[in-house]
């Protein structure tokens, strides 16, 4: 009884507002390129006076070398220290005067600056951007001080944060030569070590209008927009660009394992496979679409399998979690991640995880299972709107990876085109031992201070 | 300093312009139902709807020594419910909710329980999103094998959480603030344990009535629609019930020599966190507008507050460091707060005192005044531009009973405040010999 309107309700999904998001995609979407290599993308939004305007670098941490790990991040942070023009802290002034929210972030795989602005203060903050991209000039004084705030941030959310040391831990781990092995933060040692020249070497080398993509997204007109854009940016030039080395990794041959330390009151395990991201110009491939729903199927919604079999039946765990990034410039990992339910050991969860992806491998998933999962995928497409700073977000990640905007549609056509054999294909060939890492978190009981003094 | 005047001068000759060229949607008050209230903004740019279900039901109705009832009540809504056509169990409710490519949240605070549903607003998706939630906020099972698997899930969080420096700081800090009100008592193992699926039926009956709810919804429907929302919601529900014993009054945190306001909390993490801050305002209170400009100006401006400028941008000493005020309906508290290396926790401690002691005797300067404004005046139409964020503003109306038309003058109110209102507001709410202190990390002499 039930299960017919049901599927009358998927009919509907999987076709009505799924070629609505579709079709308004390319439509309101506008993309240029600058004569001095910069791109450009507008996403028209007029449903509020209101625009999010962002910068996207494509040089991450993934892009530093040796004994220079967190530079990426800390340049970041010396981004808001001035310019010829500007003086440190004044950036963040003018923004506010405007009634601006801003910040940045480093990933990996690019840095990105960001401003919200109501529609008519956009040719500020395009103003101001465009002047630190080639015209950042802070003294030594100013990083000394700024390298102590980074190093504040590390231990905020690395050095007292064990889930943290454990995703370090198990990155240095799973990755031999990529420079994935590193945190995004830095080494601690690393940033001790860092010079104010260690930032200022690595503005010069990739702060240029050629590796970078500003998305605007909101209430603007694309076309007076592009002028704005080609005034202050289309100014600054061109420049030659590092060489970036492949640092392909090795093909894992064999189980890794690694144990950490850390104050803590239950144990944590992660367990995490080497596994393919989408290749740009690769976009047939079934693979990485597979592993997403894959993701999906496991730990999608509240009873997904790994919920629903460990914490719910089993109560082997107490929480549960699976990742996977289809979207990428790096190699990736199927990341299972779980903290213990009590009185249950590392074992026994590593015991249930293999168990329930075994029975997965060997007798596939459902259909429904998998439908449900898409149409979360599409009503997704419509909640995304919502927001247009996550229209942006969407926009910049997408085209940092090596992608154009243009594909996301098609990425999201081919999702809903996979089967459940497809599915239970890749959790078959890439959910094996030899590409497995796996990393414990054993946890240790705080010591006051009080009693380390014997007090 | 030049450039950055003439950006002043701009921004307030613009003030009048976007108020005027784009009107602030309006707040609708839909029919009463069974003594509730219900609000509206209709959206109709996208096909979706958001719903928001307020429940005076907070964690501040614990009862004694059942710390973390009210939490477990609201939690368990959607592991099991009493629906037209039965039980129905936590997995098919989980699976419906994924089918609907709807969700449905629930989250519990100090002074109410909230339930959310987002969900594509055609009308049979959307109608059966409602009838769920209805069930989950009517007639959930607690089922006694569902709610001793969620208690010792609970228990294994809070252990886990007592071990993370900001958690123990921020109970701590909540037992100093609040002293005898409910909110100071934390919930604990113990009480934890203490709390049987009986407590849970108990508490829905008495707290989960029409006449303690309000229904707010912003998105792609009409008023009829709304109405028929709200009656379905809340139709299976008592629309009253026994009275509720009435909740002692939160006292001001009083004048207290240092030693008897200031707790050191030994603790071996590389940074010590530092809280500080005492009671002050409700949302409703005529001098929040000055208190809320205010603290833009001492710790609320992101990268250009005092706090910020003296503890990072000068002195490196922190990677974050704000103030706030949490004014909610009945109660309201300030607090401060930064987190260093342990050997910088006395000098940074030092600064964060001064610079809020100074602020609260001295105020802010004039630019620092139109700075102020500027910011709050010319962001604001980034506090409504999406569903999301009217939502939340719809419901803050809605739960403090602010006016209607609280949005449309809410840049007027900010422009009125004067320097002199200010310095008056801090004057009256704070006081450094009034402020908690929690120093949470190793201790350094």
């Amino acid at each position: 009884m039930h299960s017919n309107l049901l599927r009358i309700c998927f009919l509907f999904l999987l076709c009505a507002p799924f070629s609505w998001a579709a079709s308004s995609n390319s439509a309101d979407t506008h993309e240029f390129l600058l004569s001095n290599g910069l791109k450009l993308i507008v996403r028209e939004d007029h449903r509020a006076p209101t625009v999010a305007h962002m910068v996207w670098y494509r040089a991450g941490s993934m892009d530093e070398v040796n004994g220079r790990t967190g530079v990426a991040h800390v340049l970041e942070h010396m981004m808001f220290k001035g310019t010829h023009q500007v003086k440190s802290g004044e950036f963040s002034r003018l923004v506010a005067a405007v009634g601006g929210r801003e910040n940045a972030f480093t990933s990996r795989d690019y840095t990105a600056y960001f401003q919200q602005v109501e529609k008519s203060k956009l040719d500020e903050v395009i103003r101001l951007e465009a002047d630190r991209m080639s015209n950042l000039n802070f003294d030594d004084a100013e990083f000394l001080k700024e390298i102590q705030v980074v190093m504040e941030e590390r231990r905020l959310r690395t050095e007292d944060n064990p889930s943290s040391l454990l995703n370090e831990s198990l990155m240095a781990t799973a990755y031999m030569s990529s420079p994935y092995r590193h945190p995004v933060v830095g080494w601690m040692n690393d940033l001790q070590n860092m010079k104010a020249s260690d930032a200022r070497d690595w503005y010069r080398n990739w702060y240029a209008p050629n590796n970078a993509t500003v998305v605007i997204s909101g209430d603007v007109d694309p076309k007076q927009i592009l002028k704005v854009v080609e005034k202050y940016y289309g100014a600054i030039h061109r420049q030659v660009l590092p060489e970036r080395k492949p640092q392909t990794e090795p093909i894992q041959k064999g189980i890794k394992q690694v144990q950490i330390k850390a104050p803590a009151d239950s144990a944590q395990l992660a367990m995490a496979w080497k596994v393919p991201p989408l290749q740009p110009g690769k976009l047939d491939d079934p693979e990485p679409y597979a592993l997403e729903l894959l993701t999906a199927v496991l730990d999608g919604y509240d009873n997904a399998r790994l919920n629903r079999v460990l914490v719910k039946q089993e109560k082997v765990v107490n929480d549960v979690g699976v990742a996977y990034d289809m979207i990428s410039r790096g190699p990736e990992l199927f990341l299972i991640s779980v903290s213990m339910a009590k009185g249950k050991t590392v074992a026994q969860a590593q015991a249930s995880i293999r168990k329930a992806l075994d029975g997965l491998k060997q007798k596939g998933i459902l259909e429904s299972e998998l439908k449900r999962i898409k149409v979360r995928i599409l009503s997704d497409q419509i909640y995304k709107r919502d927001s247009i700073f996550g229209q942006a977000m969407e926009i910049g990640t997408t085209e940092m990876a090596g992608f154009s905007w243009k594909d996301i549609d098609t990425m999201l056509e081919k999702m809903q085109t996979i089967t459940p054999e497809q599915v239970q294909a890749v959790a078959q060939k890439y959910l094996v031992d030899t590409g497995l890492t796996i990393a414990v978190l054993d946890p240790q009981s705080r010591k006051s201070i009080a009693s380390k003094e014997g007090k | 300093m030049n450039t950055f005047q003439k950006s002043i001068v701009v921004c307030l000759l613009t003030f009048g312009y976007f108020a005027a060229a784009h009107a602030i949607l309006p707040i609708e008050r839909l029919d009463s139902f069974k003594g509730s209230k219900g609000y509206l903004v209709q959206t109709k740019a996208l096909p979706m709807v958001d719903i928001e279900v307020s429940i005076d039901a907070g964690a501040r109705f614990d009862p004694s020594g059942k710390g973390g009832l009210a939490d477990m009540a609201a939690g368990l809504m959607n592991y099991g419910v009493r629906g037209d056509q039965g039980i129905l169990s936590e997995a098919q409710i989980a699976d419906e909710i994924a089918d609907l490519g709807a969700n449905i949240g629930l989250s519990v605070g100090g002074e109410r329980a909230i339930l959310r549903i987002r969900s594509l607003s055609r009308k049979d998706l959307q109608d059966r999103a409602v009838k769920l939630a209805a069930a989950m906020l009517s007639s959930p099972t607690y089922e006694t094998k569902i709610v001793e698997r969620e208690k010792q899930r609970t228990i294994t969080n809070l252990l886990e959480a007592e071990t993370k420096p900001e958690f123990a700081l921020e109970r701590r800090f909540a037992k100093s603030v609040y002293g005898d009100y409910p909110l100071g008592n934390n919930p604990t193992v113990k009480s934890i344990a203490a709390v049987s699926a009986k407590d849970l039926i108990q508490f829905h009956q008495q707290f989960y009535r029409s006449d303690r709810m309000i229904v707010s919804i912003v998105g792609d429907v009409d008023r009829a629609q709304a109405n028929e929302i709200v009656q379905t919601l809340l139709q299976k529900i008592p629309q009253s019930g026994n009275p509720i014993a009435k909740l002692p009054e939160l006292q001001r945190s009083p004048v207290e020599p240092l030693a008897q306001r200031e707790i050191q909390i030994p603790f071996d993490s590389q940074q010590a966190h530092i809280a500080m801050g005492m009671t002050a305002v409700t949302r409703s209170n005529p001098d929040y507008f000055p208190l809320l400009v205010g603290n833009y100006i001492l710790g609320g401006g992101g990268f250009v507050s005092r706090l910020m400028s003296e503890v990072r941008e000068k002195r490196g000493l922190a990677y974050s460091v704000s103030s706030y005020f949490a004014p909610g309906k009945d109660t309201g508290i300030f607090k401060a707060g930064l987190q260093t290396k342990n050997d910088q926790a006395v000098l940074a401690l030092e600064v964060m005192s001064s610079t809020i002691a100074k602020f609260i005797a001295d105020g802010p300067s004039p630019a620092e005044l139109l700075a102020a404004k500027s910011n709050l005046v010319n962001g604001y139409p980034l506090r409504i531009d999406n569903n999301r964020k009217l939502l939340d503003n719809v419901s803050s109306i809605a739960w403090n009973d602010l006016p209607l038309d609280t949005m449309e003058v809410w840049t007027q109110q900010v422009e009125a405040v004067t320097l002199e209102q200010v310095r008056a507001a801090f004057q009256k709410y704070l006081a450094m010999d009034r402020m908690k202190i929690v120093v949470l990390g190793a201790k350094n002499k």
